[in-house]
């Protein structure tokens, strides 16, 4: 009786601040569609602005013409991208105030996908915020809607394709991180080296590091995570580069990780990394190793933009570039990442809602430069330019111009992250420590096999 | 008459007691039993964890765990954990425990010196140490000129002493207040009496302490294995199973497994193996432990 | 069987200060300060800036002691949400498994029909279940009974896995309550329950004491649990809040030292302040277990 009598009460606790939050919702219909507004300050692309500007149009009265809906988010972040909601929930509340987000954040890399199997038990929030690589795992669930082509539209072309199956595009991607060698660029210059193109240029660089006393590479193994990125990154241009169906190939038998010496020189670049690296990487953090990076220690890390903040947090003035890492035919891109992916259920009954948070997300150019700036990420959006100092990003410009980038949703989707490429990051994790042999490790990722793919 | 009465009257006892348990009985079924059942069932299938179909397999999952090394070292992993463990922890605990009764002046401080990490949630305490071994204690070996090998959680070899130490250090104060609480209630005049009859302090600690520790000593022993067997939270922020596979536990596993490698039935056939061995152990355990307290 | 020592005195004044109690003494000055180290390392880093975390020894002290820390601590966990939630969580999780606890463990103690011997060896198996891996199976039930993202409901999940060592706990007490004091109250016309609350109940008050203490800990620093139940903003509790702050690619660690200090001061003082009453029930548990 007492227990009954407790959630009673817990009950009306918890109701209180859910009725709270909808009374606060005004009918104030947005006056401005920002997209509407903006339009004419766009001048980059104003047919593909214009043609799109009805469609948000239409859309925005449905939801904008009273009743307050309460959209869930489940927001899969990296921790760099921890606050961007306080910054969206301001914007929204501007264009739209009937709409209230319900955030739910969790770490990427640790939650977002218990968190996904959680709901796929019970019901999808509306809008999920994931990355690219997401998409593959969900959309053939039949789980996802589609995204309004209006809202595609006002992002990058380069960052739908690997969100887009069989014709239809699950996900908007927001932001990209990339990825390759970051350098040091002061001490690049101090020493004479160029970037290097091909795996002579590098070794080069690496032997003169050494005869100088400077660790050629940062690095910090004791997080598996980072092998299982620079292996993918280096699958990226020494394999998925020469045959994007690999993994395809990989499942039909037709090559293994033990036969193809493509694959295997990948593997290998994970030894030339550790044989030049400082020994005890295996107890290195993240944050510790930028730090030795940005203290001159080290010349060079293969990482991504998510060093940034790092870099930049311990010393404002840090100068450094990026390039991405050799392969052996001398004609490596550089990678790209698309970060936060814009997901939503199909089965949401506020699709109309959904929709002005996208339009929102897509339209304010403001808020999408806060987002940035913030994150330290490049944009997925036409025309947003981000106002933060990136010492990296004529590089990036460098390489984005003559099209030597790449997106590793590619290589992501052909071999997938969990269960397969993380497991695979154990086992070069077991072999650099010399565990187990080289062949042992190869023999362990042909096994996974079945696990290679989301579906 | 008075018969049927008081038969009446039991039946009516029962039924007051049966709705005292109840409660208790309902939300415990629903909370641990209900979902203990649904795990032995999705273990015999090949489901994903994500898709409406649940194909069946029959005890394909349990035979392919046989076949699986990376099971097989994860458990191998949990063994030597749990052995290190329940026998340094209780060695020591008792050890704390015997010095602080010892008469030793403000006992108060000690005890709440010793107990304080376990306050913390395993969690933190994994983070806590993966700074202490990779930064902090380095830094010792720049002072004093030595070179020890601080950097615990970097290789396979040292990985298991690094999270003994970690785990020892949250938990020893706490087995150590039980035991402390055992040796108070010892009554004095036992010692006395062992005194008068000439034993040695090791002969009265044998004799005397142990035996009269035997309560104490079963729920620490049973405390610390099975809260062994389930280590999780330690490794999520400090070692994460690394480096490789070699700080991998069994529920680890069964996490990495059913969730990032969307083999849900797979991995409640680890957990439903999991469960089964924690039983026996148990049983084997407080069944040995008892006998020897009704011995003493 | 076992008589208690007069423990109002401090054992000292049982035991002459030897020259091996000195030595004793002092072996574990040495020890009390290696298990303290961590701790103060951890509040050393909490006052630093990010710089000097990098560029500085990490033993040499702050240049300043700056709060910056803790206050980016203080906005980043939510405490306002939760710290309250984790409270909340643990103390009415905590009433509720004392009420239940003893109710079953004395009904199962005193009825002799088989089916509480059955319910006695249910309830004990529970404490083998690792429910670590059992989330989903517990996630599906919450979710089909709308338990969870609710405040009852993670309440519910806790009371469901303390329940075994509870009753396994609460049942070794038993024999410590005069039966002729209830047949008393029976025969006084009371019916099972009065006699529950109003006879056995104050005298397992020590015990209850034990229980309550035991499963606080284990409550308020809950993990799994709490990131499967509760991930909603503002119900989420302070382990979890704090577990993201040292999640995959963060770099925040003077801010994460300075969350820890923030999660364990409370409950620190909380175990210093109530350090007799916490021994005290510790004893009965160990002494009766």
């Amino acid at each position: 009786m007492k227990k009954k009598l407790l959630s009673v009460v817990l009950c009306t606790a918890m109701l209180v601040p859910t009725l709270a939050g909808c009374g606060g919702g005004g009918t104030d219909a947005p006056a401005e569609t920002p997209a509407a507004e903006e339009a004419p300050a766009t001048e980059e692309a104003p047919a593909a602005t214009e043609a799109e500007t009805p469609t948000a149009a239409e859309e925005a009265p449905a939801a904008a013409d009273g009743e307050a809906v309460t959209l869930t988010v489940l927001a899969g972040q990296s921790t760099t991208d921890a606050g961007i909601e306080e910054m969206i929930d301001e914007a929204l509340a501007k264009a739209y105030p009937n709409i209230t987000l319900e955030w739910e954040c969790v770490d990427w890399g640790n939650d977002f996908q218990p968190k996904m199997q959680q709901y796929m038990q019970s019901g999808l929030p509306d809008i999920m915020i994931g990355k690219a690589q997401d998409v593959a795992t969900y959309a053939p669930q039949g789980i996802l809607g589609e995204i309004d082509a209006a809202y595609l539209d006002r992002g990058l072309d380069a960052a739908r394709q690997n969100v887009t199956i069989d014709g239809k595009t699950y996900g908007l991607v927001y932001n990209a991180l990339y990825q390759g060698v970051y350098y040091n660029k002061d001490m690049f210059e101090e020493n004479g080296w160029s970037v290097p193109k091909t795996q002579d240029d590098l070794q080069k660089i690496i032997d003169d590091c050494k005869a100088k006393g400077i660790t050629p590479f940062a690095s910090h193994m004791v997080d598996t995570w980072s092998i299982g990125n620079v292996t993918m990154q280096f699958a990226m241009n020494d394999v998925f580069n020469n045959d994007p169906t690999w993994g395809d190939k990989f499942r039909a038998g037709e090559v293994s990780f033990a036969n193809d010496e493509m694959m295997k020189t990948a593997y290998q670049y994970n030894k030339l990394i550790y044989d030049n690296t400082y020994p005890e990487t295996f107890s290195t953090e993240q944050t510790d190793c930028d730090a030795k990076m940005v203290m001159g220690e080290a010349a060079m890390k293969v990482s991504g933009s998510w060093s940034i903040q790092n870099f930049l947090d311990i010393d404002e003035s840090f100068n450094f570039g990026i390039f991405p890492f050799p392969n052996q035919t001398g004609d490596s891109k550089l990678i790209f990442e698309p970060n936060i992916t814009i997901m939503t259920s199909a089965e949401s009954e506020h699709q109309d809602a959904i929709n002005c948070v996208l339009d929102v997300l897509t339209s304010d150019k403001e808020l999408a430069v806060e987002i940035y700036d913030y994150t330290k990420t490049a944009p997925m959006l036409k025309d947003v330019t981000p106002t933060f100092a990136n010492p990296s990003q004529a590089d990036i410009d460098e390489y984005a111009s003559s099209n030597m980038i790449v997106d590793v949703t590619l290589g992501n989707n052909q071999l997938v992250w969990g269960g397969f490429q993380e497991e695979n990051a154990k086992d070069i994790a077991a072999w650099l420590q010399g565990d187990i042999s080289f062949e042992d490790c190869l023999a362990a990722s042909d096994a996974r096999v079945d696990s290679s793919s989301a579906n | 008459m008075q018969k049927t009465k008081k038969q009446s009257m039991e039946k009516k006892l029962e039924k007051q007691y049966f709705v005292m348990v109840l409660p208790g009985f309902i939300i415990f079924t629903i909370g641990l039993i209900i979902p203990l059942l649904l795990a032995v069932r999705y273990s015999v299938t090949s489901w994903d964890g994500m898709s409406k179909i649940k194909e069946f397999v029959g005890l394909q999952n349990y035979i392919n765990l046989w076949k699986d090394a990376d099971f097989r070292s994860a458990w191998w992993f949990t063994i030597k954990f749990t052995i290190g463990n329940t026998i340094i922890q209780n060695v020591l605990a008792l050890l704390f425990a015997l010095a602080l009764d010892s008469g030793i002046k403000a006992q108060k401080l000690y005890r709440t010196a010793f107990f304080v990490p376990c306050l913390i949630s395993s969690i933190i305490v994994g983070f806590v140490w993966l700074k202490m071994f990779s930064n902090v204690l380095p830094e010792f070996n720049e002072l004093l000129g030595t070179n020890i090998n601080f950097l615990l959680f970097g290789s396979g070899e040292t990985v298991l002493s690094g999270l003994l130490i970690a785990n020892n250090w949250q938990w020893i104060g706490y087995w150590m207040l039980i035991y402390l609480a055992g040796l108070q209630s010892v009554p004095a005049d036992l010692y006395e009496a062992a005194k008068v009859d000439g034993a040695g302090p090791i002969s009265r600690f044998f004799n005397i302490t142990i035996p009269m520790l035997a309560p104490a000593i079963t729920i620490c022993v049973v405390g610390i294995t099975t809260g062994s067997l389930k280590v999780y939270d330690l490794l999520v922020a400090s070692t994460k199973g690394g480096p490789g596979r070699a700080s991998t536990s069994v529920i680890y596993q069964t996490y990495t497994t059913a969730i990032n490698g969307r083999q849900y039935g797979y991995g409640s056939a680890m957990s439903v193996t999991l469960v089964l061995a924690l039983l026996l152990v148990a049983v084997i355990q407080v069944k040995g432990l008892k006998s020897k307290e009704v011995q003493a | 069987m076992i008589i208690k020592r007069e423990k109002n005195k401090e054992p000292m004044s049982a035991q002459p200060y030897t020259k091996a109690t000195f030595i004793t003494q002092i072996i574990m000055t040495v020890v009390a300060v290696l298990f303290v180290a961590p701790i103060l390392i951890i509040i050393n880093y909490s006052f630093k800036t990010k710089k000097e975390l990098y560029l500085t020894s990490p033993l040499s002290l702050p240049s300043s002691f700056q709060t910056e820390n803790y206050r980016k601590a203080f906005d980043k966990l939510d405490l306002s949400h939760t710290f309250v939630n984790t409270f909340f969580y643990t103390l009415v999780s905590v009433l509720i498994l004392a009420l239940l606890c003893g109710m079953t463990a004395w009904a199962i103690a005193r009825c002799k029909a088989k089916f509480f011997k059955f319910c006695f060896i249910y309830f004990i198996v529970g404490i083998l279940i690792p429910f670590q891996a059992l989330f989903l199976p517990i996630y599906i039930i919450g979710y089909k009974m709308n338990l969870t993202n609710t405040r009852y409901g993670i309440i519910f999940m806790y009371v469901a896995t303390g329940i075994s060592f509870g009753v396994f706990l609460m049942n070794s007490f038993m024999t410590t309550v005069p039966i002729e004091l209830e047949e008393a109250a029976r025969i006084d016309g009371c019916s099972v329950f009065r006699t529950y609350f109003s006879v056995v109940m104050p005298l397992l008050k020590p015990a209850l004491a034990t229980l309550v203490i035991m499963q606080a800990f284990q409550i308020w620093n809950d993990y799994l649990l709490a990131s499967l139940y509760v991930s909603k903003k503002n119900l989420k509790t302070l382990t979890v809040a704090i577990q993201s702050l040292f999640s995959a690619q963060s770099s925040d660690y003077t801010t994460a030292m300075a969350a820890i200090v923030i999660s364990v001061l409370p409950i620190a003082v909380l175990f210093m302040s109530l350090q007799k009453y916490f021994i005290k029930g510790m004893t009965v548990g160990a002494v009766k277990g």
